[in-house]
């Protein structure tokens, strides 16, 4: 063991030291690969620990909780709810957002404040040393003004608000001014959110929301010694129909399963980053062993046995692994807020994105996440670093004293690399056509791999292909160039063992991004083509602040009524929805007014074919239409019945049609207005399609009924062209982290380009020392290179294009369906890859340039003598 | 410390010069310097009346392609390009087409006796083999001098003697200089002159009058 450090130190540690530029390539590129897994890990636990943590201090300590069906019920229904006193003490709640003037949200919560007491642990600042707690009556009478409302210390002292201060909120579509009263320590619920907590009095509450007469929840804290299950099973027997009993904790169940698939897929994209952490350990490890290789011979000579040189380069992989792991720990972390700021997003749950922003910087590396990152970096650096690692402890000391061994004169690659990779492609193939599993698309993604690899056992002969191709056509080529066209081909020709790896590795990432390109172009294709089909009304409004996470109920009468007095507007179809639970799974319901949408609007419906007459039929009877990606997820086709959850309980509806929607992943279940209200009661809507009289000016409208409803409330109005941009901007937004992942691919691209010719370079040692004696002049060395690197550059390409359209086809078709449920409508952007293609040939061509000044500094007066 | 000192040599066109001594005594040294690949501290070479010191890298490199053959002892083709190729290499790096350059090498590799292996690639050749096909790559295009470093260093003495053959013919006919650095005697013995090296300096010179006749 002393021996293997001295030697480490001495050959392997001073050897690191004297190329510090490669090792610091290969630590950064580790680094990433484990920075990104990390991140996206983080930003999973991230957003689920935030939700966590936010419905845990605000439940307190609620065992069950009691909820209606729409998110809310009659108040009156309490009376019929006295037995539950019986389990314990409960307390009405309503929740909601409010937005500060500063444009931050608060989350509000109104309660009954003497019987939540006992539920949840407020305690207020004091105001001066003497003061005590006050008592549960203090705490009364500071909420007996309808405008009164309790900060958290954390949210009012940066704002320099204090008791006594005035602040202002936007509640819905309505502004509102309120007293701060009271001040909460950073405790219990205060602690939500970071802080960015109101509380108020229950009543205060429901006037503020616009929810008189109507609660969230009930919350139920049991008495001690009684046990959760049974009760809850006994209070679901019992309650009234259209309420349900639940665990706060169960909602974390909804959550997870929503936001699973799109982090599986960010960690299939994270794996890629894995990948390119791998390679460059292989290069380097590979040069390192090839310019060293006389020195591996005298170790050997000099007695040194072969698994001590297979010890020691093994141990330069896992040196660097470890570096780069711990480096990759910082940068994850760094990476997490970005990419929990982009779940988010996708995930479109206001709840949670807010959550999360606000908890991701806080959010710290654990044990588990260090032994993850090692755990993973370590081992797959051992696997890299194996093949060059066995090369040099296979250096018989004769050999490597007398110099290398060459590089065979004329390579042919086997014909069982196609084979391999027609086996793959087919495989591949196979795994597409089955069904996802658990929800996740396993399938979809092993078939993702297979592809993938198909592509990389490619290598080997595309490159033989491409050597040959180049060999001629340089003999053809202006004559300035054909000497180093045939150098740089029969170099490669050569070298095809060594650099099909890296050929590989290269193909592998290129198809990756362009497969995600196409996904992401079509994509974007398709949603704007749906826009421009679906969005056919001239104005747009909302509140300024949607509530709650699906922003149901929102839009004050008055306000519909002043839209509908105007002139210029001919209809308005208002939408209406809640969160419900279908089948344990968080959907979006809906209303509509069905005639208007017949009359002036337009849905893009996916079946059946006559789905407008279907619509018109589906007025006043139980009928729903589906968004397509409730029909995938639930298998639910026109004429299947579903049974949803109403206010009087479990009811079956009819499938009318299904139509194509990309605005939620989760499903959403629409019917018209009258059958809405039939089962739900009577609900404000949350958004309005305002459709004009032909010839009308939006914008003159829209500028209109901004002052008819007057300063009170807050609609948001957009014109139809906003709302196509705002709906492309959030697309390319959301996606703008798969630019990242480009970056990341052309640069690996150009590193990997780079690292391989440094090695093929350093093998070349003699050839380019004869070269230089033949009278070579630096431009045709350099020349030959770069050649060799486009060469490179154009092999991984014409494989990542292959591999990548296979891969896209994949994505679009089978693992798109199986995640999101979303039917994307192929696209290829040929022009994207003619330019994808040029930039990578620009890159690669760049890349060559350095391994080109390398060789140029190469001292040929001591290779040509060595044999 | 320096690697020649003091050395004086001038050689005339068609000269065959052998430099002899001991590993290390500087033949190689003067060689590169002579081939312009490496420049005296002091001093200056001079190549028909052109001081090589004054010239820039890109007219080193082309006096290389132009005015000097190399041949090493360890042949030193390049492994991937066939043997037509090697030979056609000089040629092709001063900008003449593929198609000539597979002409005259063809020309070339018969007249050493390796018409038949043109299209093969170095590693298919023995080393008498490579050899002549070096010879054939260093005077394809013409040069005034031909430097020669342990040709016969690497090869059985039969073959060595055939190089050797093949070089002083070439020394004959084509009037091409040749100077030669060799640990073998018989090597040294075609030449017209031996300068003996030791240390760095020139230590003795024997004149051959006539190569043939030592033979």
């Amino acid at each position: 063991m002393k021996t293997y450090f001295k030697l480490f130190r001495q050959f392997i540690l001073r050897a690191i030291a004297r190329d510090r530029a490669r090792s610091v390539i290969t630590v950064l590129g580790i680094s990433l690969g484990v920075g990104v897994m990390l991140a996206i890990r983080l930003a999973n636990a991230t957003s689920l620990d935030a939700f966590r943590a936010a419905t845990e201090s605000i439940a307190g300590e609620t065992s069950v909780q009691i909820t209606g069906a729409t998110g809310h019920f009659d108040e009156m229904m309490l009376s019929r709810m006295e037995w539950l006193r019986r389990y314990g003490q409960p307390s009405p709640v309503i929740t909601g957002y409010a937005r500060a003037e500063s444009g931050e949200f608060l989350q509000v919560m109104g309660v009954d404040i003497l019987r939540d007491r006992g539920l949840r642990r407020y305690r207020l600042l004091r105001l001066n040393a003497d003061e005590s707690e006050p008592t549960a009556r203090r705490f009364l009478l500071l909420l007996t003004d309808p405008e009164s409302i309790i900060l958290t210390e954390k949210f009012a002292r940066p704002r320099g608000l204090e008791i006594g201060s005035r602040i202002s909120l936007t509640m819905g579509d309505a502004r509102r001014e309120f007293t701060v009263r009271g001040l909460l320590l950073d405790e219990g619920p205060a602690r939500a959110l970071d802080g960015n907590f109101a509380l108020m009095d229950i009543a205060a509450a429901q006037w503020a929301f616009n929810r008189l007469g109507r609660l969230d929840r009930l919350d139920i804290k049991l008495a001690p010694g009684l046990d959760a299950d049974q009760i809850e099973a006994e209070i679901a027997a019992r309650l009234p129909a259209g309420l349900q009993v639940a665990r706060p904790e169960e909602q974390y169940g909804q959550v997870e399963r929503m936001i699973a698939a799109f982090h599986f897929n960010l960690n299939a994209l994270g794996s890629i980053a894995l990948l390119v952490g791998l390679f460059l350990i292989y290069n380097t490890v590979s040069i390192s062993v090839i310019t060293r290789r006389e020195e591996v011979g005298t170790l050997r000579a000099l007695g040194t046995s072969r698994s001590m040189v297979l010890a020691l380069f093994l141990g330069e992989a896992l040196l660097m692994a470890i570096i780069g792991a711990g480096v990759g720990i910082g940068l994850g972390r760094l990476m997490a807020s970005a990419a929990v700021l982009a779940t988010s997003t996708t995930v479109e749950t206001f709840y949670i994105a807010t959550v999360a922003t606000e908890s991701a910087s806080r959010h710290s590396v654990g044990l588990l996440e260090v032994l993850l990152a090692f755990g993973v970096a370590l081992p797959l650096a051992l696997f890299a670093a194996a093949v060059p690692a066995l090369e040099a402890s296979r250096v018989r000391p004769v050999e490597a004293m007398r110099g290398a061994e060459r590089l065979a004169e004329s390579f042919k690659p086997s014909r069982k690399y196609l084979i391999v990779s027609a086996a793959l492609f087919a495989l591949g193939y196979a795994l597409s056509r089955m069904d996802a599993m658990n929800g996740l698309p396993v399938p979809g993604y092993l078939a993702a791999l297979a592809l993938m690899f198909g592509g990389a056992f490619l290598a080997p002969n595309a490159l033989w292909l491409a050597c040959r191709a180049s060999r001629k056509l340089a003999a053809r080529s202006f004559r300035g160039l054909q000497v180093e066209g045939l150098l740089a081909s029969a170099n490669l020709g050569g070298a095809i063992p060594r650099v099909s790896i890296s050929v590989a590795a290269l193909a592998v990432s290129l198809g990756m991004m362009i497969a995600i390109s196409i996904m992401i172009g079509s994509f974007r294709e398709t949603v704007s083509y749906w826009v421009d089909q679906t969005l056919k009304a001239d104005i747009y409004a909302r509140p300024l602040v949607r509530t709650r996470a699906t922003g149901e109920g929102d839009i004050a009468e008055r306000s519909i009524a002043a839209i509908k007095a105007d002139p210029d507007v001919a209809a308005i179809d208002s939408f209406t929805s809640h969160q419900a639970v279908y089948q344990g799974n968080p959907i979006t319901m809906g209303a509509g007014d069905f005639d208007v949408l017949l009359a002036h609007g337009r849905l893009a419906f996916k079946s059946p074919a006559d789905a407008r007459s279907r619509l018109k039929q589906s007025i006043g009877r139980d009928a729903v239409v589906v968004s397509e990606s409730f029909s995938l997820r639930f298998k639910k086709q026109p004429g299947d019945r579903v049974e949803m959850e109403t206010e009087a309980g479990a009811r079956e509806f009819e499938v009318a049609a299904v139509y194509y929607d990309y605005s939620n992943n989760r499903g959403i279940a629409v019917m018209d207005r009258a059958t809405y209200e039939r089962h739900f009661g009577r609900a404000q809507p949350g958004s309005l399609s305002i459709y004009l009289r032909p010839g009308a000016d939006a914008e003159a409208v829209k500028e209109r009924l901004a002052r008819s409803i007057g300063s009170e409330h807050m609609l948001l109005f957009r014109t139809n062209a906003s709302v196509r941009r705002e709906v492309i901007r959030i697309f390319d937004s959301t996606f703008a982290i798969t630019y990242a992942l480009e970056a990341i691919a052309i640069t690996v691209a150009g590193l990997g380009v780079l690292s391989t010719l440094i090695a093929l370079i350093l093998e070349r040692r003699r050839e380019l020392s004869v070269l230089n004696f033949l009278g070579a002049t630096r431009g045709r060395i350099r020349r030959m290179i770069v050649i060799e690197a486009v060469l490179i550059g154009t092999v991984s390409q014409a494989i990542g294009i292959l591999t990548g359209v296979m891969l896209s086809l994949v994505l679009a078709y089978v693992i798109n369906v199986q995640s999101f449920g979303w039917t994307i409508q192929y696209h290829l952007p040929v022009a994207f890859l003619i330019q994808s293609s040029l930039l990578i040939l620009a890159v690669t061509a760049l890349a060559g340039l350095y391994p080109a000044a390398r060789a140029l500094k190469i001292n040929a007066l001591r290779f040509v003598r060595e044999e | 410390m320096a690697a020649l000192k003091g050395v004086s040599l001038s050689a005339e066109a068609g000269d065959f010069i052998a430099l002899m001594g001991p590993s290390g005594c500087g033949k190689s040294t003067l060689l590169h310097l002579l081939g312009g690949m490496d420049h005296p501290t002091r001093g200056s070479v001079v190549l028909d009346g052109v001081a090589l010191d004054s010239l820039s890298q890109e007219e080193l490199a082309r006096l290389r392609r132009r005015s000097v053959g190399f041949v090493f002892q360890f042949f030193n083709l390049l492994p991937t390009l066939t043997v037509s190729e090697n030979v056609a290499l000089p040629l092709m790096l001063d900008g003449a087409s593929a198609a000539y350059g597979r002409e005259r090498a063809s020309d070339l590799l018969d007249r050493v006796g390796l018409g038949a292996r043109a299209a093969h690639f170095p590693a298919e050749l023995s080393g008498g083999e490579m050899q002549r096909a070096a010879v054939a790559r260093a005077i394809i295009a013409e040069p005034r001098l031909v430097l020669a470093d342990e040709p016969t260093g690497n090869l059985d003495s039969e073959n060595g003697r055939q190089v050797m053959n093949l070089l002083a013919d070439l020394n004959r006919t084509l009037g091409v200089t040749i100077i030669l650095a060799t640990h073998s005697e018989e090597a040294a013995s075609y030449a017209r002159r031996v300068l003996r090296l030791r240390d760095g300096t020139i230590e003795r010179i024997t004149e051959h009058e006539d190569v043939l006749q030592t033979l």
